[in-house]
């Protein structure tokens, strides 16, 4: 078939006019008055059989003996509900008399009695045991499996379901009583399309429906009105053949539905099925069964909450333990979280969790493999997805891994190492059993175009929505997120307190007062960072036997506390060097041959100048660092000679002594990068302006390093560590 | 100027050329992209700093923890620092990073004869 026949068929399955199908099923007759003569506008063609005569013309005085006519008159002058129904006695046999008014007459319908099964006295007599047990059910499935069992025993059917649709009315089975030979369809989901939207709308005004038996021939209404009738308040309105059609490929011969409806909603069934033949619960039955179906669907709202509120507690308590458990090992926070008798894979439903703490991935239960984790949850916080009920719809390249993850939690871990917190459910196979295959439909052609026939096949098929989990509830999404709070603020007070520590070691490190040394000028001028991230400067002071001193100013790459820590070593491993006077080149190899040994991959600049006051001989190693700048009444000028490599760098270096002379008037500068490599120009740059303002500076070190900061203004990106050095 | 690294082929080989500033900021997003490369095992591959605007000792740190990387999995490296960038090649040499890894001053100079410290240009 073509497309365009398919679609005109779905076409005129939604636009079918099932409020007035102009017949009525054949279990009982249909007679519309005029009011208030009462006078036969339209009736069933079979009207003659239940009356015993013709109808046609006649009034209902002439179709009712007085008292039961009183009885009529009488109901017709309230509300017409409190009258229903009226047992009357006609020519055929007792009748249930049914009134209602629609398109401004009056509607009757007479159903015998004869041919209704009766649940009997004594089931009527447990009513108030029944809606007793209905209203102490704890939780929506009791509620649920209560009422299909009580609707059951109630009407004889061999099935009753309970059904509930979800948001987008697929419908689910959630309880069910039947004949034990039968398969169980509890757990069932249904498509939308089973039940079209405007039967829906019906449903949702008209709360019980009957088809005694599915196979029966529709009755016309005969009218001198010219228009159809409006029958959706008629319990005896002929249904859909797509309905009917839908039935006969079930097995099922007769069926009832009575509406749930929560506060004007359609919430669900009470779908009720038949096998064995026909079945016709009697008038009063069925009332009684609507009665049940409407006392639950009053129910429900509180059952629904009940059964989401056990969950929001039972989250709460585990945060709140996670919490605590993270607060009490800021530093182990991998291990806080997934560790302990609590970890996050029991903060919520989820079949798997993953933990990424400083860039270290950490997994939980069952979850995609590791390699796949981290891409997809950075795909679906990058896209601001991160909670999905369907990743793959989201993520297409996730498609593969609907097994573990078809339902994705995640939430981000600020702290900049892109590390989150993800939750992972599999995907839940909603199976629906059809009566046969929607796909190899049928199209009957009629007089009023192709009409579809959905399930021509007896075999079952099976169709998966697949790649769905679960969805993810609102508290739980809140609970991850307030989790993710916590971690965050965890590591956020690890990195405050590092930094303090840093800087406590630093200042240790820098701001020791200056050992005199007789014959030695010194000055030092250190500018910690505008942040309040440490860096790794440091200067050092050695005196030496004989009055010689030795002077050193060092970096150490990297900021924070681990290079806090590295530049106190480095400093005390030197010094111990410097005090063995074997010259400034033999203590800087000694000092890399530790860095290779004990620092790999770290790296060090170091220069380190000795001086005799007494003499003014300086000697001079440099690993890596800026040249040692020397002022004379010349001008001043960078000592280039004898650099080696940055310490770190080769495993065994060798270091040169270089020699100069410090005369009268001479200073040394040692300077760190801090100062001079931001400038406008760059680093040549910044050298150069150094060299010109030292070369105008004043001879006194500390006069000289002050003027040296002021005309340099270095920002405060970098610590700045400034030496001055001149004899006396 | 946003730090960027992008990966280019030099010479037939895999290439990154680091633009912006290289320091202990931006210095993980070169060792990731490093990471990337090395996953596809290149013989020999080259850090092109011709657009790089600064490096300070943690770039520097980060370059010679590449370099010694590379030379363990019996891998080649080559560094372009060209003397037209004045702030970084100063910076190289000052470091005297040509100790532990080839610097040249043009992509044009790499692979063929270059010795291992950088004396022609």
């Amino acid at each position: 078939m073509t497309e365009p026949v398919l679609d005109q068929a779905l076409l005129n399955c939604a636009d079918e006019p099932i409020a007035i199908p102009g017949a009525i099923q054949p279990h009982g007759a249909l007679l519309a008055l005029s009011e208030p003569d009462l006078a036969v506008v339209v009736a069933s063609a079979n009207a003659a059989d239940v009356f015993g005569r013709s109808v046609a013309g006649s009034t209902l005085d002439e179709l009712l003996d007085t008292g039961d006519l009183a009885r009529v008159r009488e109901g017709l002058a309230g509300d017409l509900a409190e009258v229903a129904p009226l047992s009357v006695r006609l020519a055929g046999g007792d009748v249930d008399l049914v009134l209602h008014r629609a398109d401004g007459l009056l509607l009757t319908e007479w159903e015998p009695v004869s041919g209704a099964e009766q649940a009997g006295a004594a089931w009527h007599r447990r009513l108030p045991v029944v809606l007793q047990r209905l209203s102490a059910a704890a939780t929506l499935d009791e509620l649920t499996a209560v009422l299909a069992r009580d609707v059951r025993a109630l009407t004889g059917f061999d099935r009753v379901m309970v059904y509930r649709f979800d948001a987008e009315w697929n419908g689910e089975v959630i309880a069910e009583d039947r004949s034990p030979d039968l398969e169980p369809f509890l757990g069932l989901r249904y498509p939308a399309s089973d039940i079209p939207a405007q039967a829906r709308a019906l449903y949702t005004t008209n709360w019980m429906r009957i088809i005694p038996d599915a196979t029966y021939t529709p009755v016309p209404l005969g009218s001198a009105l010219g228009k159809p009738l409006d029958l959706s308040g008629a319990m005896l309105r002929s249904v859909s053949p797509v309905h009917l059609e839908y039935l006969a490929n079930m097995g099922v011969r007769s069926s009832m539905s009575i509406s749930l409806i929560d506060r004007g909603r359609l919430w669900g069934l009470i779908s009720c099925h038949h096998y064995a033949g026909p079945h016709r619960p009697s008038y009063t039955d069925r009332t009684a069964a609507e009665f049940l179906g409407r006392t639950a669907s009053l129910l429900l709202h509180t059952a629904v909450a009940e059964g989401e509120q056990s969950g929001v507690v039972e989250t709460a308590h585990r945060q709140a333990e996670l919490a605590g458990a993270v607060g009490q090992a800021p530093r182990a926070l991998s291990a806080a979280l997934t560790g302990g008798d609590v970890t996050v894979l029991d903060l919520l439903p989820a079949a798997g969790a993953a933990v990424r703490i400083n860039g270290q991935l950490t997994l939980l239960g069952t979850t995609p493999p590791a390699d796949r984790v981290v891409p997809l949850v950075r795909a679906l916080l990058a896209g601001g997805t991160p909670v999905t009920d369907a990743a793959s719809r989201v993520v297409p390249e996730a498609a593969d891994l609907a097994g573990t993850a078809s339902g994705v939690l995640a939430v981000d871990v600020a702290g900049g190492r892109e590390d989150f917190l993800a939750w992972f459910r599999p995907e839940t196979l909603r199976e629906v059993t059809w009566g046969g295959n929607p796909y190899a439909s049928k199209i009957a052609q009629t007089d009023t175009g192709p009409r579809l026939s959905p399930r021509r096949s007896f075999a079952s098929w099976s169709e998966t929505v697949r790649q769905t989990s679960r969805p993810w509830r609102e508290h739980e999404v809140a609970a991850a997120r307030a989790l993710a709070d916590s971690v965050t603020q965890a590591a956020l007070g690890r990195v405050a307190d590092d930094n303090r520590l840093a800087i406590t070691l630093q200042r240790t490190l820098l701001l020791e007062e200056l050992p005199k040394v007789p014959g030695v000028a010194l000055a030092a001028r250190y500018l910690p960072s505008a942040d309040d991230v440490v860096g790794g400067d440091w200067y050092d002071v050695v005196p030496l036997p004989g009055g010689r001193v030795s002077i050193v100013l060092g970096d150490v790459a990297g900021h924070g506390l681990a290079a806090a820590a590295i530049t106190a070593q480095l400093r005390h491993a030197l010094r111990a060097h410097l005090l063995r006077a074997l010259g400034p080149a033999a203590a800087l190899d000694g000092l890399n041959e530790l860095i290779g040994a004990l620092l790999p991959g770290e790296l060090a600049t170091a220069v380190v100048v000795e001086l005799d006051p007494a003499d003014g001989r300086v000697v001079v190693a440099n690993a890596g660092h800026l040249p040692v700048l020397h002022a004379t009444p010349a001008g001043a000028e960078y000592l280039m000679q004898g650099r080696g490599p940055a310490l770190g760098m080769l495993d065994a270096a060798h270091y040169v002594d270089t020699r100069i002379q410090l005369a009268g008037d001479d200073r040394l500068l040692l300077l760190s990068d801090g100062l001079v490599e931001r400038g406008a120009g760059g680093l040549a740059a910044g050298l150069e302006h150094l060299r010109e303002v030292v070369t105008a500076g004043p001879a006194d070190p500390a006069a000289l390093l002050d003027a040296v900061v002021t005309a340099l203004n270095p920002p405060g990106t970098d610590d700045v560590t400034l030496l001055g050095i001149a004899r006396t | 100027m946003l730090f960027d690294v992008e990966r280019t082929t030099v010479a037939g080989r895999p290439g990154l050329t680091v633009r912006g500033e290289l320091d202990l900021a931006t210095a993980p997003q070169l060792v990731a992209a490093v990471d990337a490369l090395l996953a596809s095992a290149p013989p020999a591959f080259s850090v092109d700093l011709t657009p790089t605007t600064f490096l300070d000792s943690s770039g520097a740190r980060e370059l010679v923890r590449i370099a010694r990387r590379a030379a363990a999995e019996g891998i080649t490296v080559h560094i372009v620092a060209p003397r037209s960038n004045g702030p970084v090649r100063l910076t190289v040499d000052l470091l005297d990073l040509g100790a532990v890894v080839p610097i040249v001053g043009s992509a044009a100079d790499i692979p063929a004869g270059i010795s291992r410290r950088d004396a022609a240009t």
